[in-house]
Order: C-alpha cells, then sequence, then structure tokens
C-alpha cells in the first residue's frame, strides 16, 4: 500500500515541477531514484505494524466514544450520551479536575523547580553529580516510587517516625483532603531532574563569551538571565512545556500504586483522567468493561492535550534567535 | 563561571545550594533506603526505618526470588525488554533513514503520523487494542505484549532515529553510488554503521521504558506467571493486604527491579541523559 502510495505521488509531483534548482534530495538525480525504491520496502512493516496497532486503534476510539460498548459484543450507536454522561459524573468531573491540576500546578512547580536549579548549578562545584543524582528518579518503574512514597507519609511511616523523634506528633499525611497534595509533591519531585537535564542541554550551547560581553557591558546577573539566559533557551522551554503537557496526561503507574495499597483501586479522589479509564472498565471488585464510556473520556483528554498543545506553541512563538 | 556577579542578593545563591542539595540528598535517601530495607525484616522497617541493617542476610531475597515470582517475572522482563526493543529498533532504523532520505510530501506525511503518535496518550488507544488482542487470541500472552510493546515504542524510535541519520551527510551515498553499491547495500554496509551511537541509545532509551512499562502489562496480561517485574511488585503489595505484611520481600522485589536499571545509569548515565534531551534540544 505504502509503495503504491508512494509512486502516485511522486509522478504527481515530477509533472508538475520540471527540473529546476531543487536539492538534490527529492529530484531527479538518479540518487534520489535509487531512494524511492526502497521508501516502500523500508517502511512497510514498521508502517503496517503502527496503523493496526496504534493508529487504527486511536481512530476506533474515536468512533467507540460515541457507542455503548463492552469490548466483547460490537458496539452500539448512542450519539453524544457519553459525552453527557460524563459532563454530569462526579466522579469524572474529579479526575479532570486531578488531571488539570497535575497538568497546571504540578507543571508549574516542576518548571519554577528546574529552571532554578539550571540557574545555581551553571556555576556550582559538582554539577555533574547533582543533575545525575535528580535525574535518578526518572529511570526507575513508577510503581518503585509510589511504593517508597507510601512508606514514607504512611501513619507509621518515615516522616512520622522523624516528626515523632523529634517530639513532634504523627501527621495524617494520607487522608482525603491531603492524599492527592501528596501525590502532586511527589510528581515535582520524580520530574524535576528530567526537566533539569532538558533546560542544561538547551542553556550549555548558549556561548560563554556572551556572558563575557555582558559583564564588560556591566550587565547585572538579572539582566544577562532577562536579556541572554531566557530567550536563548526559550525553544528549549516551549519543547519542554509541551513535552509536560503530553507527559502529565499519561499519568497512570505512580497513582495506581500510591492508591491501590488500600484496596484494589486507589481512593476516587486520587483518580485522574488515565486511571478514570482503567476504573470504568477493567479495575476494581467487579470490573464494569464500560468500554465506549472510557472511550469518550480518553477522547476528552486527547482533546485536552491537542488544545493545549496548540495553545502553547502559538503563545510561545518567537522569532527563532540565531546563535 | 560568569553569571556569578556581586549585585546578585547574597543570600539567595547560599539558599539556593541548599535547597539543590536537600533535594539531593532526598533523592539519594530514597534509593539508599529502598536497597538497605531489602536486608531488614517487617518490624526492623517499621520500627527503626533509618538505621542501618544489622547483617546482610539474602532470606528476603531468596523469598521474594522463589515465593513471590519475582525471579519468574525478571525473566519475563528481560526476554521481554530485550526482544521488544532490538526489534523496534530493527524495524525502525530502515524506516528512519527512508524518512530522512526523501523530502516529498508523502515521506514528510509520514513522519508527521509517526510525530503525531507521541502526543496520544496510551488510554486511548488500550480498549481497542484490548479487543484487537483479543480478537487474534493474543490476550494474556508475552507475545502480544510484545507486539504492542514495538508498537507503541514506534513513533519515538523512528522520531529519535530520523534526526539522527538527518544528521548524517548526503555525500556518502553519492560516493558509494558512485562505486555501484546498491541502495540497501548502502544503508547496510555504510549507514547502518556510522549510525551506531543513535542505534544503541535508541536500544537503551527503549529499555529503560520498557523494563518499567505498566499500564499494558496490567491491561493484556492477567496469569501470574507472565507477570513482570512491575505487575509482580503490583500484585504483592495488593496481596498483603489479605495474608499479611512482609515488607522485607517487598524491598527485595523492588531492589531486584531497580538495580539494573541503577546499573545501567551507573554505566551509561551520559548517554541516556543526553539521549533523552538531544533530540529535544532543537
Amino acid at each position: 500500500m505504502a509503495l503504491s502510495l508512494e509512486s502516485r505521488s511522486a509522478s504527481r509531483r515530477d509533472t508538475r515541477r520540471p527540473a529546476g534548482p531543487r536539492p538534490v534530495r527529492g529530484g531527479h538525480s538518479p540518487l534520489a531514484r535509487r531512494q524511492r525504491r526502497i521508501f516502500g520496502p523500508f517502511l512497510a512493516i514498521p508502517l503496517m505494524l503502527y496503523l493496526v496497532l496504534f493508529i487504527g486503534p486511536t481512530l476506533y476510539s474515536v468512533y467507540a466514544a460515541f457507542t455503548k460498548w463492552d469490548g466483547i459484543n460490537s458496539p452500539t450507536w448512542r450519539g453524544t450520551d457519553n459525552f453527557t454522561a460524563l459532563v454530569d459524573d462526579p466522579l469524572f468531573q474529579e479526575a479532570f479536575w486531578n488531571t488539570l491540576l497535575i497538568l497546571v500546578v504540578v507543571g508549574l512547580g516542576i518548571f519554577v523547580l528546574a529552571f532554578s536549579f539550571m540557574l545555581l548549578l551553571r556555576d556550582m562545584k559538582g554539577k555533574g553529580f547533582v543533575r545525575g543524582v535528580i535525574f535518578l528518579p526518572h529511570i526507575v518503574s513508577p510503581i518503585v516510587l509510589a511504593i517508597f512514597w507510601g512508606f514514607l507519609l504512611r501513619h507509621d511511616g518515615l516522616l512520622n517516625a522523624l516528626i515523632v523523634k523529634l517530639g513532634g506528633e504523627p501527621v495524617a499525611w494520607i487522608g482525603p483532603d491531603s492524599a492527592f497534595l501528596m501525590i502532586m509533591i511527589a510528581m515535582v519531585w520524580i520530574s524535576t531532574g528530567f526537566y533539569v537535564a532538558i533546560l542544561m542541554a538547551g542553556v550549555d550551547r548558549i556561548p560563554a563569551y556572551f556572558y563575557e560581553d555582558a559583564s564588560l557591558a556591566g550587565a547585572s546577573a538579572w539582566q544577562k538571565l532577562r536579556h541572554i539566559t531566557l530567550p536563548l533557551s526559550w525553544d528549549v522551554i516551549s519543547v519542554a512545556a509541551v513535552l509536560w503537557t503530553i507527559s502529565s496526561v499519561k499519568v497512570f503507574e505512580f497513582i495506581y500504586a500510591f492508591g491501590a495499597s488500600q484496596g484494589t483501586m486507589p481512593p476516587t479522589y486520587e483518580w485522574n483522567a488515565a486511571v478514570f479509564v482503567y476504573g470504568v472498565t477493567f479495575g476494581g471488585q467487579t470490573p464494569q468493561y464500560r468500554f465506549g464510556y472510557a472511550c469518550a473520556s480518553a477522547v476528552v483528554m486527547l482533546l485536552l492535550v491537542s488544545g493545549m498543545v496548540a495553545i502553547l506553541r502559538r503563545a510561545m512563538r518567537r522569532d527563532a534567535v540565531q546563535f | 563561571m560568569a553569571t556569578s556577579t556581586t549585585s546578585r542578593p547574597k543570600v539567595l545563591r547560599p539558599l539556593g545550594s541548599t535547597a539543590v542539595w536537600l533535594f539531593v540528598a532526598f533523592c539519594l535517601f530514597a534509593f539508599v533506603f529502598m536497597l538497605m530495607s531489602s536486608f531488614k525484616n517487617s518490624s526492623e522497617i517499621l520500627n527503626t526505618p533509618w538505621s542501618l541493617p544489622t547483617s546482610l542476610d539474602f532470606g528476603n531475597w531468596g523469598r521474594a526470588w522463589t515465593d513471590s515470582g519475582f525471579g519468574e517475572a525478571a525473566v519475563n522482563t528481560v526476554l521481554l525488554v530485550v526482544t521488544a526493543s532490538v526489534v523496534v529498533v530493527g524495524v525502525s532504523a530502515p524506516a528512519a533513514y527512508a524518512l530522512s532520505r526523501r523530502t516529498g510530501r508523502l515521506s514528510g506525511g509520514i513522519t508527521m503520523l509517526f510525530v503525531i503518535g507521541l502526543g496520544i496518550p496510551l488510554q486511548v488507544i488500550v480498549l481497542p487494542l484490548y479487543s484487537v488482542l483479543a480478537e487474534l487470541g493474543l490476550i494474556d500472552s508475552l507475545f502480544g505484549l510484545f507486539l504492542v510493546y514495538v508498537a507503541t515504542h514506534l513513533p519515538f524510535t523512528v522520531f529519535l532515529l530520523t534526526g539522527f541519520f538527518r544528521s548524517l551527510p548526503n555525500e556518502l551515498e553519492e560516493a558509494a553510488a558512485l562505486d555501484g553499491v546498491s541502495a540497501t547495500g548502502t544503508f547496510f554496509r555504510i549507514m547502518l554503521p556510522l549510525a551506531r551511537g543513535g542505534l544503541v541509545t535508541a536500544l537503551l532509551l527503549n529499555a529503560i521504558g520498557l523494563w518499567n512499562e505498566t499500564l499494558l502489562g496490567l491491561m493484556f496480561i492477567q496469569s501470574t506467571e507472565k507477570y513482570t517485574l512491575s505487575l509482580a511488585l503490583i500484585g504483592f503489595i495488593q496481596q498483603q493486604q489479605y495474608s499479611g505484611a512482609d515488607y522485607g520481600a517487598l524491598f527485595a522485589g523492588v531492589s531486584i527491579t531497580i538495580i539494573p536499571m541503577l546499573l545501567l545509569y551507573l554505566w551509561l548515565g551520559r548517554r541516556i541523559t543526553e539521549g533523552l534531551t538531544a533530540g529535544l534540544g532543537k
């Protein structure tokens, strides 16, 4: 399939654009012809796998959002009923709100922390070591981190043990009012190191003589930040913002494992949208298998991500500074 | 370096450095605590969480490995991670090369299609995927999970490798063509060896991601003998509510899960951080 599409578009382009001053790659050179021949065979397998097991399911999910479906029998059309039901569902409202909290509040927390760390680390001793250690949470399973977080905060846990030793009263960290806040703090802890690494990779490319020139001209640290660091790392910051938007909506494992130690599913005040999908299908003692409903909620989140990414890209667009 | 000047408020910097070092200390503590607790028993972990283990007793490890199924899970995980990351890089590399060498509308469109996949949250695809796998009889099958792992990691791998192949100069192929090497031969004998660095990075990043993967396993695997390490950990936590707590074995299981990643990170840390961040800096 890929092959036939390919040759069609190639021939169309050839008739429309007779030989002109094009780069060698797309033109009529023998080299381009050779590379056109391997294009189909090289792409066939991955493209097929991707279409069948990724793009196909995505499109089907959008369709299933408008149906009643249990995953086994074929779906029956119900129009927009799933979406109106979602709006009225307190469980989904909670999950949606929690997702937004992770996206915005945790995102800002990570950004502020990562940006300050990056500024501090630029001229700090042992910055390689620091950068290496704070990246650690990113390479281990969120399940493991959730187990640790649970041990830290449970009633007879590490933090309370320390408080008692210092003569205080144990605190109920994991209650209905505070549990989600604790999850949010954990998210900041887990992700900061990763974003420090990204920001530093961007900032490290800024040539040192910019700062030397600025110092000679008598610029203050604030002016250097404002006129050198910020504009020249803007690209990286905007990529990081998009990346966080995408990954914040995917957060699942940590919440699931953190909450599931008290039952088969986390308490509903800890749910986010991804946990919601699992909760109304496979999760819990008596699974509900509401596939269509869950697909509708997933589609809402997909729209949220696309919207946010579009807004971010528009809002953060600047003329690229070449250096 | 050049940014430190005297005009910055003098209190801010020491305060900030202290915060950074506290953060570092907390990260280190978390890992030391988990590894240390794998040598303690439940009451020691709860009553004297801050103290060192009294002996280097591997009893917890033995119980976790055999009785709690972490051994079996480790074998499954290694098998899945190795095959899936090798296959995903193997099929992505030719695709990425082909995409990097053409500038037409079709190639641009396919590249875009893979990029879109980066932004689609997994919860969007898991349910239809479940019925596809059910149709194929691949629910509760490690091969089914392997297929899903490959498919879900294609977008990232193709994206990463396309960028990498783009950075290799075009002149190499021209020279190869003049020497009469076929296009396929050029790819396998010239471009692939040159791209070794990128391939290793892609392999490494996929392996780490797959080692820690949980959601897909949770959805598609049911029987305990097919559990991956993440699933075994979840199963262990949930079982404890009924069978009583054996925190020593839990942390032995945790250690089995994290130690391979920690070793990999100690060995190839720079490559991992750079791989994860380099493609984004552009």
